[in-house]
């Protein structure tokens, strides 16, 4: 065997994909807060791990390759091979497996969590206007409305499940909570709903994630998911809005 | 003057050593004058959209308003957006497509040259009316995407939008008639001999991308003029309030916007594809297999639009999310036949090789990240946020703008006659590849940790300040890489430093390196036998065999 010293460029090349490889596996998602939440993080698990076995197998051969067969000065053309039925078979067969069993998983998660109740335990307005949410509390009567100096806290209770009437009468915008890991337009003509299940108390921060103009970057607001009986005594505490 | 001294042609002269005039630019209807206008525009905007670029990252750099408000920084990512990809990326395209295409088929010009001609300038002015904006009170800020109703005229009054639309418009009836131009020159213009399937490969690609935006070009060209109308006339094609659809914009701008991905990736896997087997002394693996990977990819990719969709909750989720993830898979199958290719091959480390290996690297994190917003559970948490933004920079700079410059320092030998630097050209890559990884990488934490796109500011309180920094850090080196390959352009090619390059610098194999470097006018002044889809490599064969047969003829008579 003739030894193979290490190009330098190479070498670095392989470094370099070995550590992006090691930060993606470190870097996941927020710790999710919901139900929904835990299974996308499961999900997104799989698709990284996916994604990892798959970044080593190419990344590895095509590293493999530009080192072991770099141009050492021969003078010979080296043989010409241009097909082999069986190996554009075999890869053409392996991601197609992959994507059939990524894609059952992505459709059991998604239809469980896309699944809504007709009976949710809370529901809850969200209107979207630029640039600022506004809260109701339907069968209370509670609204906390944000302004472009104060931002809004949304108070909702764990382990329930709560329905989101998700309302803009302008433009486009989104309701997203990061440590929920999901976010929905709120669209003007259209009736779009949001059921979760809040399973860990804390405070989160949440955004508009959909460009919505000028002070679009200023549309935050804030989640405190509270126990039941915190929730009940905060609701009670509010001013009430005639109707 | 020491430069015009210096021997062999310099850019900007044909092959009889004339130098070509400002009027033989404008009034020209050759393809590789349009070409190189083409590339030398692209280029262009991309100086103008990248600058835009650093502008944002300054700002982002830390928490706070610093150097602009919001309505600057909202004019600045629609425009980089915008500017990169309609008018950097595309003519980027048109214009290898060409100088190329007639070249690699053994062809004079195109089918059209005048309406060639036409297509440029139509290019070339939609570009400056979108960008004129700037200077009317404000260019359009509403993102690439122009999502209704916030472009309608209650929400976005400004001249600006409609120097964007009309702009858009040119651009989109001169991507039309080009790819009806290109497509025609494919199917009647070939030499004899070459076969469809002696085409090469970055040929193939630029027929299937001619025909995606011959099919989807319309479809944005419409929804503007549509959009147009609402702002102009009142027609409320896009406003929920009088019957219209928010949801329709976005339907027909994705409709056209994902074949445009492809459209913007296909030439460039050409381009690679014709790198990586002249480097690696191999034919392409898998030949006909690659072509019917990009044919299905060219197919499947009208059928993934609503993916972009996802979080608005009224679209097929699973419809669109099996469509997506399927075109995974003849993208990985190219993986495969770029990887047999370099195997068992002789790879040289040219600077174009350097760019397409990188490439494949960037690529590569850049598809992986595509399954991960093909899935709509995963989709819902980080669509819209710096993921997004990282998985598409992945793609379209990692890929796209990789290829590109492997492309330039592949065929400006060609295009030119003078070589570009090796030693500048491999710091260009290393200090690409580094900053843009340093750049991007971390963008995909930042979506995962929930930081939307399209912010000019961000709370200090949400802890993403630290990786905004390395961030923008990044993007210098990624500048600083640019003004690098600036340099080695101005220097070696417009200043006429670079060693001559001959005919054939690189052992090419298409038609292009059969003809004078630059080539005549009309190309060639005689075409070898085309017998595969590699004349050229055959020719160098057939000599190399013919001087062998008529040494050992010359020595036959001392031995025997």
């Amino acid at each position: 065997m003739p030894r193979f010293p290490r190009r330098r460029g190479a070498r670095a090349l392989l470094l370099l994909a070995g550590t992006l490889t090691a930060t993606a596996l470190g870097g996941c998602t927020l710790a999710p807060a919901t139900v929904q939440g835990d299974r996308v993080q499961s999900l997104y698990n799989l698709f990284l791990i996916s994604a990892a076995v798959v970044f080593v197998i190419v990344a590895g051969l095509i590293g493999w390759n530009i080192i072991r067969y770099r141009d050492r000065g021969e003078s010979e053309l080296p043989a010409q091979t241009h097909t082999n039925l069986a190996l554009e078979l075999t890869w053409w067969a392996l991601p197609t497996i992959l994507v059939i069993i990524l894609f059952t998983v992505s459709a059991i998660v998604l239809n469980t969590n896309d699944a809504q109740v007709s009976n949710p335990d809370l529901q809850v307005k969200v209107e979207g206007s630029q640039w600022q949410w506004t809260f109701t509390y339907p069968a209370s009567g509670v609204v906390v409305a944000g302004t472009p100096t104060s931002i809004p806290e949304l108070v909702l209770p764990v382990d329930e499940v709560i329905d989101f009437e998700l309302v803009s009468h302008d433009v486009i915008h989104s309701f997203f909570i990061p440590h929920f890991l999901v976010k929905r337009d709120v669209i003007p003509g259209v009736d779009n709903h949001l059921q979760l299940t809040i399973n860990e108390e804390g405070t989160y921060a949440g955004q508009c994630a959909e460009f919505c103009g000028l002070y679009h970057d200023r549309m935050l607001f804030t989640v405190r998911a509270v126990s039941q009986a915190d929730f009940t005594a905060w609701l009670a505490a509010q001013p009430r809005s005639t109707p | 003057m020491t430069t015009a001294e210096l021997e062999g042609p310099r850019v900007g002269t044909d092959h009889a050593g004339q130098r070509a005039g400002i009027v033989d630019y404008l009034t020209t209807t050759d393809h590789k004058r349009i070409g190189l206008l083409y590339l030398f525009t692209g280029i262009g905007f991309f100086l103008i959209s990248g600058m835009l670029a650093m502008f944002m990252r300054a700002e982002l750099t830390v928490p706070g308003l610093q150097f602009m408000d919001e309505a600057t920084y909202n004019e600045l990512f629609t425009m980089h957006g915008t500017g990169m990809i309609f008018f950097f990326a595309s003519p980027v395209f048109f214009g290898f497509a060409n100088y190329f295409l007639p070249l690699q088929i053994g062809a004079p010009d195109v089918a059209f040259p005048r309406l060639n001609a036409l297509t440029y300038w139509l290019a070339l002015s939609g570009g400056l009316i979108a960008f004129s904006g700037f200077f009317v009170g404000g260019a359009a800020s509403f993102g690439w995407t122009g999502y209704a109703p916030l472009s309608s005229e209650i929400f976005s009054p400004n001249t600006g939008t409609n120097l964007w639309i009309v702009g858009l418009i040119f651009s989109g009836s001169s991507g039309i008639l080009g790819a009806v131009n290109f497509v025609a020159t494919v199917f009647t213009m070939r030499a004899p001999g070459m076969t469809m399937f002696r085409l090469p490969i970055f040929t193939w690609n630029v027929l299937v991308t001619a025909l995606l935006v011959m099919l989807t070009f319309p479809v944005l060209t419409s929804a503007l003029v549509m959009l147009f109308l609402d702002r102009t006339l009142g027609a409320h094609f896009f406003d929920p309030a009088a019957g219209g659809s928010a949801i329709l914009w976005q339907h027909l701008f994705w409709f056209f916007g994902h074949p445009e991905v492809y459209i913007l990736i296909l030439p460039f896997f050409g381009i690679v594809t014709e790198i990586i087997p002249v480097f690696s002394r191999k034919p392409i693996f898998g030949y006909r297999a690659f072509v019917f990977a990009t044919l299905l990819i060219g197919v499947l990719s009208y059928s993934v639009w609503a993916h972009h969709m996802f979080a608005t909750g009224v679209v097929d989720n699973l419809f669109f999310s099996i469509t997506s993830l399927t075109i995974a898979i003849p993208t990985g199958v190219k993986f495969f036949n770029w990887i047999a290719t370099m195997f068992r091959g002789r790879i040289r480390f040219d600077t174009p090789m350097l760019f397409c290996i990188g490439f494949l690297f960037m690529f590569l994190i850049g598809g992986l990240t595509g399954p991960f917003l093909a899935s709509p559970a995963i989709d819902y948490a980080v669509t819209d946020t710096y993921f997004v933004v990282a998985h598409f920079h992945y793609v379209l700079l990692g890929g796209s703008v990789f290829a590109a410059f492997a492309g330039f320092y592949f065929w400006l030998p060609k295009m030119t006659g003078r070589r570009m630097d090796e030693r500048l050209g491999r710091i260009h890559f290393w200090t690409m590849l580094i900053g843009m990884n340093v750049t991007f990488f971390p963008m995909h934490i930042l979506g995962l940790d929930g930081m939307p796109r399209r912010v000019a500011d961000y709370p200090a309180s949400a802890g993403w300040t630290g990786l905004n920094e390395i961030i923008t850090a990044g993007s210098v080196v990624v500048a600083f890489s640019v003004l690098v390959f600036g340099w080695n352009l101005v220097w070696n090619i417009f200043l006429g430093h670079g060693a001559p390059a001959g005919d054939d610098p690189w052992e090419g194999y298409s038609l292009e390196w059969a003809t004078t470097s630059p080539p005549p006018h009309h190309n060639f002044t005689h075409l070898p036998p085309i017998r595969s889809e590699r004349p050229v490599f055959d020719a160098r064969m057939a000599a190399r065999a013919a001087a062998r047969e008529a040494a050992e003829v010359a020595r036959g008579p001392a031995s025997g």
